[in-house]
C-alpha cells in the first residue's frame, strides 16, 4: 500500500530523484568541524519558527511593543520557552556563523570551485548581522533604546551619507515610533527574504558541488 | 590556481567522494546530534536564564548607559580608540575593508593549497582578527564603569563618572569659546541627551567645571578638600573666590583656619585652573552671580566685543562717586572711613555705610589701604569702582564667556520677557497660548487664534508689529504702541513680537482649547473686565487711563460725557472709538456701571501724613542718599534736585503729584514695577523711607 502511494507520488513529482540527490549522494569523510554550517541552519530555522511565533502576540509599537513582549514572557504558555530560544538562539546564531566561517576560511573551503558558495556566505553573515542589529530594538526596554540610540549614532557619523543613513534608520531625526516600524519591517520581512533566498543559493551549491574534503598537508617538493 | 590544479583537485574530490560516505544517514547523523546539542543548549539557556527585559524604555532617563549586544561591543570599543575626526576610520574605514576583504578573499589567496598549516598568512591574519576581536570585546566589558562604582569623596569626579563616563571615557576635549554649560543642559548632539532634567544646575556647573578644567578637581582635593566637602558649596561669587585665594589667611573668612598663603603654594596658573573649576567660564551664571543684581536680566549694549571686554575688565573707573564732604559733616566722615579701614572698630559706621553707601556697594565694604585713605576717598569722591574691575577677579575663560554671553544676551530681550508682556497685555483676549476666542468687543465675532500655523506664516513680522502698535480698533484692538498712546515702548512691541513668533517653531505646549464660538450676549462688567481693565485697571483707579473712580474724574464727567467718550474715544490714545464696535445700549450699561464705582476715598481727601512735613528737609536727603549716588552720573533719572526729580527720566515724569499708583518712582521704589531693575540696585529702601516718599507723592508732591 505504502509502495503503491510512493510510487504513485514519484510518478508525479519525480521525488525519488531529489532524494537521491540530496540524502544519498556520496560525501567525503569528514570531520565534526563540517557539521558547524548546518548546525547555524538549524538555528536559522529555529529563529524563523520562534520568530513566527513571536509576531502572533507582538505589538512593533512604542505603546505596546514592551508590555506585548512581557505578556509573551509572562503569561502566555511556553512564551518563556519561545522567546528564550529566539534570543539565545540569535546569539548562537552569530556564534555558529563566525566559527563556520572560520572553518571554510582555515580549511580553505572558499577556493576553487565553490567561490560563489563563498560569496553567498558573506552576504548570509551581514544579513545575520542585520538581524541582531534591528532585533535588538523590538523589546522596546531601556537596553533596547539606548543602544539602539548609540548604533544608529554610530552609523550616521559616516561622512556625508551618515546623515542619510541616520534618517533613514530612524525615520527621522530621533528614535521612535516609526524607527520600530522600519526595524520591525526590515526584522519580519525584509531580512527573511534575502535569509531565504541567499540561503537557497548556499544550500544548492552546497549539494551541487559539493561539501569539501578535509585537506591534507602539502606534499613538499 | 590554474587549469592543472584545478584538473587536479576536482579528480582528487571524485577520488574522496568515492572513499566517502552518502549523507544520509552517516552525515545527517552527526549534523543530527550537533544541531539537538545546540537546541539543548538554547533551551537550557532559556530556562535558566530566560529573555532578559529590563525597564520600559524610557527616552527621557538619560543615566542609562548605553550597551549594544555583545557582539557588536568590539565595535564600540574601537570607536574609542578613534576619537572626534578619526571616528570615520572606526564606523566605515575598518568594516568596510574587513567585509571588502572577506568577500576578495578568493582572489587574495589563489594557491592550490587548502591546509591551515600551508597559508600562513591567512591563518595568522585570521587568528590575528579573532584575537583582537576578543580583546576589544573583553576590554568593553571591563572599562564600562559599574554604576555603583561612583568614588566617594569627590561628589563631581561620582557625578562625570555617573553620567558622562560611559560615552565620553575619562576626558573630553572641548573647543575653546564652548559654551559647555548649555551643552550639556541642553544635550547638542545625537546621544547625548539633555541633562537639565536630571541635573541641578548647579551639577551642571559643577560638571562643567571638572570638565573644562580636570585638574582644578584634584586641586581642590588638594587644597580645599579637606574643609570643604563639596565643590558647589564653595562661594560661587568669583570676587570672594579671588580673595580668599589672595588674601589667604587675611581673607576673613579663613582666619580661623591655619591654611598657607595660597599665592605662594599654588601657581598663578594651577589658580586659574582652580578659579575656573570653582566658577565655570559659563556666560549665563557668570552675569547671573555678578552682574544681574544691578543690572538686572540683560543690559542693552550695542558696541562691539572688544569695547565690552574692556568695559566689563575695568570695571566702573569710569563712574562718578559723589563728594561726599558736600553732604556729610567731619564727624560722619571720619567714623565711615573708619569703619571702612576696620569695620569693627567703628560705632555707628555700619548705619552711615547703609545710608550711604550700600545703595552701590551693597553690603561689601570697598577695601582700602588706611583710615586716610579712605577718608580722602570718601570725601572727594570722583572716579571710582562702582563696578568692579572685573579683570582682575575673573579668569580669562571667564572674562571670555561673559562677554560673548552679554553680547548675545543683548541682542534681544529673552522669549520670558515677551511671555511676561504677552501675558499682561495680550492673554486677556487672545488666551494664554494665543488661541483666541470670543471677542468681547463685537459680540457676535470670534478671535481666531494667533498661534496657528497658518496666522503665523502669512503675517511677517512687521505686521505683527504695525498690529500691535497700531491696534485694529476696527476689530476692538486697541493701539499698544507708545507712538499711539499704547503702553509700550518699541521695544517691548518687538519683543512681544519674537515671542509669538516663536510659536511657530514651539507651537504652544498645550493644545488650545476648543474656543467657543456661540455669540455670547456679555454683560457691562464682563465687558469692562475684558475692554477697559487694560488700560483702566481691575478695580477702576485708572493705569495708563485715568482713574474712573477719581473724584475729580467723576466731578468733571457726567453720565453723557462719559457715553460720548467711550463712544467717539479719545484721539492719540488706546481709547479708540467704541461706537464702532459696541450698540448703544452696551455702551449705556457701561457708562452706568462705570457710575457704580465707588468713588475712591485715597485721593479725595489727600491725607496729612505724620512723617512727612518737607521735600527738601524730609525727602531729598532719601534720594540724596539712596538714588543720586548712581543716577547722578548714569543719566536718566536726576534726583538731585525738585525740578529735576519731576521732569528728568527716560519716562518723564517719574512723579504724578497725587497718583501714587502711576508714579514710576513709586512703582520702582515699592518693587511693584518688575520691569527693568528693582530699585534700588543694593536692596529695597527702609518702609520708613518708602511710605515718606509715597506720602509726600501723595500729598501733590510739593517743593517746600
Amino acid at each position: 500500500m505504502i509502495t503503491r502511494v510512493t510510487n504513485w507520488l514519484d510518478e508525479r513529482i519525480g521525488w525519488r530523484n531529489v532524494w537521491e540527490a540530496i540524502f544519498l549522494r556520496k560525501i567525503p569523510k569528514v570531520n565534526w568541524f563540517y557539521t558547524l554550517g548546518s548546525a547555524t541552519l538549524f538555528t536559522a530555522i529555529n529563529q524563523a519558527v520562534t520568530g513566527i511565533l513571536l509576531t502572533i502576540y507582538y505589538a512593533p509599537t512604542p505603546d505596546h511593543a514592551y508590555d506585548s513582549v512581557q505578556y509573551i514572557t509572562t503569561q502566555i504558555p511556553m512564551g518563556w520557552l519561545i522567546r528564550g530560544l529566539h534570543h539565545w538562539g540569535a546569539s548562537a546564531m552569530v556564534v555558529l556563523t563566525v566559527l563556520h566561517m572560520l572553518r571554510v576560511i582555515l580549511l580553505g573551503a572558499y577556493k576553487y570551485p565553490r567561490e560563489v558558495t563563498w560569496f553567498s556566505g558573506v552576504f548570509l553573515l551581514l544579513v545575520v548581522v542585520g538581524f541582531g542589529f534591528t532585533g535588538y530594538l523590538l523589546p522596546w526596554d531601556q537596553k533596547a533604546y539606548w543602544g539602539s540610540t548609540v548604533g544608529t549614532r554610530i552609523a550616521g557619523s559616516a561622512p556625508l551619507i551618515g546623515d542619510w543613513i541616520l534618517r533613514v534608520m530612524r525615520g527621522g531625526a530621533e528614535l521612535s515610533a516609526v524607527t520600530l516600524a522600519r526595524f520591525f519591517g526590515v526584522h519580519v520581512w525584509v531580512l527573511p527574504a534575502s535569509l531565504i533566498l541567499l540561503l537557497a543559493i548556499h544550500m544548492y551549491l552546497v549539494i551541487k558541488i559539493g561539501i569539501s574534503a578535509t585537506p591534507g598537508r602539502e606534499e613538499k617538493a | 590556481m590554474n587549469e592543472k590544479d584545478q584538473k587536479a583537485y576536482l579528480e582528487q574530490y571524485k577520488k574522496d567522494k568515492e572513499k566517502g560516505v552518502p549523507f544520509y544517514p552517516d552525515i545527517l547523523f552527526k549534523d543530527a546530534v550537533v544541531s539537538l546539542l545546540v537546541f539543548l543548549g538554547l533551551v537550557a539557556l532559556a530556562y535558566f536564564i530566560g529573555a532578559p527585559l529590563e525597564e520600559r524604555a524610557n527616552p527621557s532617563d538619560t543615566s542609562y548607559t548605553p550597551k549594544p549586544e555583545w557582539y557588536f561591543l568590539f565595535l564600540f570599543q574601537l570607536l574609542k580608540y578613534f576619537p572626534g575626526e578619526l571616528e570615520v576610520v572606526a564606523v566605515v574605514l575598518i568594516p568596510t575593508v574587513a567585509i571588502l576583504l572577506l568577500f576578495l578573499l578568493p582572489f587574495l589567496d589563489r594557491s592550490p593549497r587548502r591546509h591551515f598549516l600551508d597559508r600562513p598568512w591567512i591563518t595568522a591574519l585570521v587568528i590575528g582578527s579573532v584575537a583582537g576581536i576578543l580583546f576589544l570585546s573583553v576590554q568593553s566589558v571591563r572599562e564600562t564603569p559599574p554604576p555603583s562604582e561612583a568614588g566617594q569623596g569627590d561628589p563631581v569626579a561620582a557625578l562625570y563618572t555617573e553620567n558622562c563616563a560611559a560615552c565620553h571615557g575619562g576626558t573630553i576635549s572641548i573647543p575653546e569659546g564652548t559654551n559647555l554649560h548649555d551643552v550639556i543642559a541642553q544635550g547638542t548632539h545625537e546621544g547625548m541627551p539633555a541633562w537639565s532634567g536630571d541635573l541641578t544646575s548647579d551639577e551642571i556647573d559643577a560638571l562643567a567645571g571638572f570638565i573644562l578644567s580636570p585638574g582644578g578637581n584634584a586641586l581642590f582635593q588638594e587644597f580645599c578638600s579637606a574643609c570643604h566637602v563639596s565643590s558647589e558649596l564653595v562661594a560661587s561669587d568669583p570676587i570672594e573666590l579671588k580673595a580668599a585665594l589672595d588674601e589667604g589667611r587675611d581673607y576673613p573668612p579663613h582666619a580661623e583656619s591655619q591654611i598657607p598663603k595660597w599665592d605662594e603654594v599654588i601657581t598663578p596658573q594651577k589658580r586659574t585652573a582652580l578659579l575656573n573649576f570653582l566658577v565655570a567660564p559659563d556666560g549665563q551664571r557668570l552675569f547671573a552671580t555678578n552682574c544681574a543684581q544691578c543690572h538686572g536680566r540683560s543690559v542693552s549694549y550695542s558696541g562691539g566685543e572688544e569695547e565690552l571686554r574692556d568695559l566689563i575688565s575695568q570695571g566702573g573707573l569710569h563712574l562718578e562717586m559723589p563728594p561726599w564732604r558736600e553732604t556729610l559733616d567731619a564727624h560722619q566722615l571720619d567714623v565711615l572711613a573708619q569703619y571702612i579701614s576696620d569695620p569693627a572698630s567703628a560705632e555707628g559706621g555700619d548705619v552711615l555705610f547703609g545710608q550711604f553707601c550700600s545703595s552701590c556697594h551693597g553690603d561689601r565694604i570697598p577695601k582700602i589701604e588706611n583710615v586716610d585713605q579712605a577718608r580722602e576717598k570718601i570725601a572727594s569722591g570722583g572716579a571710582h569702582e562702582t563696578m568692579p574691575v572685573w579683570g582682575d577677579v575673573l579668569t580669562s575663560e571667564q572674562l571670555d564667556a561673559l562677554v560673548s554671553y552679554t553680547l548675545e544676551a543683548a541682542q534681544g530681550a529673552p522669549l520670558e520677557v515677551g511671555q511676561e508682556l504677552f501675558a499682561q497685555n495680550c492673554a486677556i483676549c487672545h488666551g494664554d497660548f494665543g488661541e483666541g476666542g470670543t471677542n468681547p468687543a463685537r459680540p457676535d465675532d470670534v478671535i481666531a487664534p494667533i498661534s496657528s500655523a497658518e496666522y503665523l506664516k502669512t503675517r511677517d513680522d512687521d505686521t505683527l508689529f504695525q498690529i500691535i502698535s497700531q491696534g485694529q480698533p476696527n476689530f476692538g484692538m486697541s493701539p499698544f504702541g507708545s507712538a499711539f498712546g499704547g503702553p509700550l515702548d518699541d521695544d517691548q512691541v518687538k519683543t512681544l513680537v519674537a515671542f509669538i513668533r516663536s510659536w511657530e517653531a514651539n507651537p504652544p505646549v498645550e493644545l488650545p482649547p476648543a474656543v467657543d464660538t456661540r455669540a455670547v450676549k456679555l454683560s457691562a462688567d464682563e465687558i469692562y473686565a475684558q475692554l477697559c481693565t487694560q488700560c483702566h485697571g481691575y478695580d477702576g483707579l485708572g493705569l495708563i487711563g485715568p482713574s474712573l473712580r477719581d473724584p475729580d474724574f467723576r466731578a468733571n464727567n457726567t453720565a453723557q460725557d462719559i457715553f460720548e467718550t467711550i463712544t467717539q474715544g479719545h484721539e492719540a490714545t488706546p481709547m479708540i472709538r467704541w461706537g464702532d464696535l459696541l450698540s448703544e445700549d452696551t455702551i449705556l450699561d457701561l457708562t452706568d456701571y462705570i457710575l457704580s464705582l465707588e468713588i475712591s476715598a485715597a485721593s479725595a481727601q489727600p491725607q496729612p501724613t505724620p512723617g512727612f512735613s518737607s521735600f527738601a528737609e524730609d525727602v531729598l536727603p532719601i534720594f540724596e542718599a539712596k538714588c543720586v549716588p548712581c543716577h547722578g552720573s548714569m543719566g536718566g533719572w536726576d534726583a538731585a534736585s525738585y525740578d529735576a526729580v519731576m521732569t528728568t527720566g527716560d519716562n518723564a515724569p517719574t512723579v504724578i503729584p497725587n497718583d501714587v499708583r502711576n508714579s514710576i518712582l513709586a512703582q520702582k521704589i515699592t518693587g511693584e514695577q518688575t520691569y527693568g531693575n528693582i530699585m534700588p540696585p543694593a536692596g529695597k529702601m527702609t518702609n520708613a523711607e518708602i511710605q515718606l516718599i509715597l506720602d509726600w507723592i501723595a500729598a501733590g508732591a510739593p517743593d517746600n
